[in-house]
């Protein structure tokens, strides 16, 4: 498998959060990178893994600019800038969508809020193509709550993917899907991942197995004894293990061995 | 015997068919009862239906009737205008104060106040509409910054994550994305600006109205006119409810998948 890991993309420099005495997060470092694959459209997968309860939704908000941490920073673009709010895509975990418009509509606000200047007819497009790829089309003019909750999942992250921010932060993506739902959106999350080049799908998930099935890298997030604070315990090059972009892999002895291995550490 | 058991069970949903034969049912009942009841002063139902047919056909009533009935919807619009204004600019810091002054007038009795109104205003209508707003648009403020206030924080976080500046979230969420609630909200308090048009009538009856009506009733003790009135304020009252909710469905259609007995 020939890749190449290039440029940082992100950057989590000794984050820390804490309110009042009590410790939350701290010293948590990582890097993003940007992965080439000769003659592909490879985005990138990364995970973060951790119990719940943890404060993995707090490094997501810190992550996506709405929390400021009360130490460190996180970096993005190519001049490193601090992260700020609306420069990372937030799919949350109940899927929020503006319930008073369409899906259409929806979708519209999105492109519309995009920097690439569309005409109405790119718009139209642009809507129609994504809506094929992403089994909407025939919901592209109900609302919101006539939708199941696959169904918003999967125009939330269209919504994210099409404002043009290459970053796109899922919170919980597995949580309460059944086995055939999920393999669905693992099947759609990939689709994003490689729609660009850039593109980076941060998921933030206690589901060990399906995270790590999906990612090219993993973050495992815990607790470490006589320490407060959850911190990033170990990375996992997924790729570099042999397990990255097989769609099989969950079906592979090894993959469920370190599955296993992971239970215990988070 | 399944289905009346429905009847009786807490969230219980039965069809449209059978409301509406438990609403009629109901009615009957308590007409019959009334009528059964009624003696001495209390007029008996079918003496106030005489009454209302009889009312309905002079022209003296339906001068009374539009002129309350432009009073409030002139009322209605002003209020909702101010009320709109002072809940949306309640989510500048700044306005913040004048929001909450305003919801806590709801304490303040307009009765005290009519003196003070009468030396502001020019003329009796002034006065009238001028002492509606003041009773109405505290409560319309009231309901719609608990609209507000119940906005999903995630909502915001959306609007941030799909790089829109404050204003243009503050159009989309709070404005746009609350319209049919802002509906909603004028058809509950539709019914507070009815309740007091009557009052505020009373107050300078010079141009007449349903509570001029009223009154002069009352004074002569003419219970059945009174009660005649009071059905076909009540009658009023229920029609523009039922308007106002079609009006919300037909402008906003999502509301009715929100029902939980749509």
């Amino acid at each position: 498998m020939t890749y190449q890991k290039t440029k940082t993309l992100l950057k989590a420099e000794n984050i820390g959060l804490s309110y009042g005495d009590k410790v939350i997060l701290r010293n948590i470092d990582f890097e993003i990178h940007d992965i080439v694959r000769p003659d592909l459209c490879q985005g990138q997968v990364v995970s973060l893994i951790g119990r719940s309860g943890i404060g993995k939704t707090q490094l997501f908000k810190i992550l996506a600019g709405m929390n400021k941490p009360t130490t460190g920073k996180v970096t993005i673009g190519d001049d490193m800038h601090e992260v700020r709010e609306g420069e990372v895509g937030v799919v949350s975990q109940n899927y929020i969508l503006f319930n008073h418009r369409s899906i259409r509509k929806n979708l519209e606000i999105a492109l519309a809020h995009n920097n690439k200047n569309y005409t109405e007819t790119d718009k139209k497009n642009i809507i129609k193509e994504y809506g094929d790829k992403f089994q909407l089309t025939e919901h592209l003019d109900k609302y919101p709550l006539q939708l199941s909750g696959g169904q918003r999942q999967r125009v939330s992250i269209l919504q994210q993917a099409l404002t043009s921010n290459s970053f796109i932060l899922l919170d919980e993506p597995f949580s309460g899907l059944d086995a055939l739902v999920i393999d669905k959106v693992v099947d759609l999350l990939i689709k994003v991942s490689t729609l660009d080049e850039m593109n980076t799908l941060i998921i933030v998930s206690h589901d060990i197995e399906n995270a790590l099935a999906i990612s090219d890298t993993a973050f495992i997030m815990a607790n470490q004894p006589n320490k407060v604070g959850a911190t990033i315990t170990e990375k996992l090059d997924l790729i570099d293990k042999g397990f990255a972009w097989n769609k099989d892999i969950k079906k592979e002895a090894k993959f469920q061995d370190m599955v296993n291995d992971m239970k215990f550490k988070i | 015997m399944k289905q009346l058991k429905t009847f009786f069970e807490p969230f219980g949903i039965i069809s449209k068919g059978n409301m509406l034969a438990l609403v009629f049912i109901q009615i009957v009942l308590a007409l019959g009862l009334w009528q059964w009841l009624s003696g001495g002063l209390i007029p008996p139902p079918s003496k106030i239906i005489g009454k209302v047919l009889e009312i309905i056909k002079t022209g003296n009533f339906w001068d009374n009737f539009f002129a309350s009935l432009m009073l409030t919807l002139k009322g209605m619009f002003i209020a909702l205008f101010i009320a709109l204004l002072v809940s949306y600019l309640s989510l500048v810091p700044f306005f913040r104060p004048l929001a909450k002054f305003v919801i806590k007038c709801r304490y303040l009795t307009l009765t005290g106040l009519i003196f003070a109104f009468t030396l502001l205003t020019s003329d009796g209508s002034q006065l009238k509409l001028s002492l509606l707003l003041f009773g109405i648009v505290p409560f319309f403020v009231t309901s719609l910054l608990s609209v507000i206030d119940g906005i999903d924080k995630q909502e915001f976080e959306l609007c941030a994550t799909l790089g829109m500046n404050k204003w243009r979230t503050l159009w989309e969420v709070v404005i746009v994305g609350r319209l049919d609630q802002v509906l909603e909200v004028m058809r509950q308090n539709f019914a507070i600006s009815w309740m007091m048009i009557t009052m505020v009538e009373g107050l300078s009856m010079s141009e007449g109205g349903l509570g001029t009506l009223l009154i002069k009733s009352n004074k002569y003790i003419d219970l059945t006119t009174v009660f005649a009135i009071l059905l076909i304020i009540f009658l009023i009252g229920v029609f523009f409810d039922y308007i106002l909710g079609a009006l919300r469905f037909w402008l906003f259609p999502y509301t009715k998948i929100q029902l939980r007995d749509k």
